[in-house]
């Protein structure tokens, strides 16, 4: 059987509707038992106290990289039918802003407040509601944002077309990046939390 | 599950990532999809000088005499095919035709309906790297028009009884009639 299953026509549209609740209730589920349904365990992140979330992240990063290039070698995975979103370097820069800010401001980021909510916090339900209104706002208000929505289309960037790389070195270097950053991220905790106790 | 068990699961993991990533590193490209490359200069002199089709007479002409090394393909869907194809074709659809093995030696006809598909498919087959390719002009409908019921004059020349015998070599039947003026009938025949 060969992947992207559904762009490979193994499932039509309701059993893929089916299959992504199903994947978006196990990543929930995952996140929650990571522990990222707390807002103050998510704000260690920014005191340097606890750095699970760029450590989940990244591994997730790193385990779907190696994963998505491993299949697509051994045929298993036709990368040409993965959507790669395309990149448009201003409007994703400001919405990167508003994203750490929000994420800063309410101690959760959008996947992290949906486990929240559902696990019951009030802080995650406000987040998801605050979340749903700006996503009406910004539907309602789209025609003053289009400019800035479509402006500095870069099309489908990926890093070994960026950095000139081949793909696999490209899988290489961001591996060695993660297991740095992991490495990084343990001793700046073991420094901040020895000087806090 | 102690914090050690955890820690050595973890070392573990990463020596996985690691030995993965260096895999990668020389494993090549992980994209299914063949790249070609187009010199379009090339192509272009290639369409001018009009060494890129066969006309249906010529194909005929090569299958009667049995060239060596010729594959003709046939574009076309399954049903198409099972209703009527050119002798000794083969089908390969036009979503196939990039992953279908070719040898050097062999030189490739490639015919449709019309002519459009196999003119998209000698692009994909050129860019490919397949220098002898070749793709019928007007396709199945120039091979039915001008192979297997040709019109010949009422006063047979020798053109006549050749295309004559050509197409009753491929089971064809010749009609009686006034043949249309060479203009006419090469503009007809590029109709695609």
């Amino acid at each position: 059987m060969r992947a992207p299953l559904y762009e490979l026509g193994a499932f039509g549209n309701t059993a893929a509707l089916f299959v992504a609740v199903l994947i978006g209730v196990a990543f929930g589920w995952c996140l929650e038992r990571a522990g990222m349904g707390s807002a103050r365990k998510l704000a260690g992140q920014f005191y340097f106290t606890d750095l699970t979330v760029f450590k989940v992240m990244f591994s997730a990063i790193v385990t779907a990289m190696l994963g998505a290039f491993w299949l697509g070698r051994i045929g298993w995975l036709d990368l040409s039918r993965v959507y790669v979103p395309e990149t448009f370097a201003v409007p994703q820069l400001v919405g990167g802003l508003v994203f750490g800010v929000g994420f800063v401001v309410g101690g959760l980021c959008p996947g992290t407040s949906c486990v929240a909510a559902a696990t019951g916090r009030g802080d995650g339900m406000m987040l998801v509601a605050g979340m749903f209104s700006g996503a009406i706002a910004s539907g309602l208000g789209f025609r003053t944002l289009e400019p800035l929505y479509s402006s500095t289309p870069l099309g489908t960037l990926t890093l070994p077309q960026a950095l000139h790389l081949p793909y696999g070195v490209v899988v290489a270097l961001v591996v060695l990046v993660a297991l740095g950053g992991f490495r990084g991220a343990e001793w700046i905790e073991s420094r901040v939390n020895a000087r806090a106790s | 599950m102690t914090a050690d068990d955890t820690r050595r699961v973890i070392v573990w993991l990463g020596i996985g990532a690691i030995v993965l990533a260096t895999g990668a590193a020389i494993a090549g490209d992980p994209y299914l999809g063949k790249k070609g490359t187009i010199d379009v200069d090339v192509l272009a002199r290639t369409v001018t000088q009009e060494d890129d089709h066969v006309t249906a007479v010529e194909l005929a002409g090569w299958i009667r005499e049995r060239r060596a090394h010729v594959r003709v393909i046939d574009v076309r869907s399954e049903k198409e095919f099972d209703e009527y194809h050119i002798p000794t074709a083969e089908r390969i659809p036009l979503g196939s035709l990039t992953s279908a093995r070719f040898a050097p030696t062999e030189t490739i006809v490639l015919y449709s309906e019309g002519g459009a598909h196999a003119a998209q498919g000698w692009v994909f087959l050129r860019a490919l790297g397949h220098q002898r390719v070749f793709f019928l002009r007007g396709g199945l409908n120039e091979w039915l028009e001008e192979v297997m019921s040709p019109t010949v004059g009422t006063r047979p020349s020798h053109a006549d009884s050749v295309t004559s015998a050509l197409s009753k070599y491929f089971g064809g039947t010749p009609q009686l009639g006034e043949r249309a003026p060479a203009t006419v009938a090469r503009l007809r025949r590029r109709g695609c």
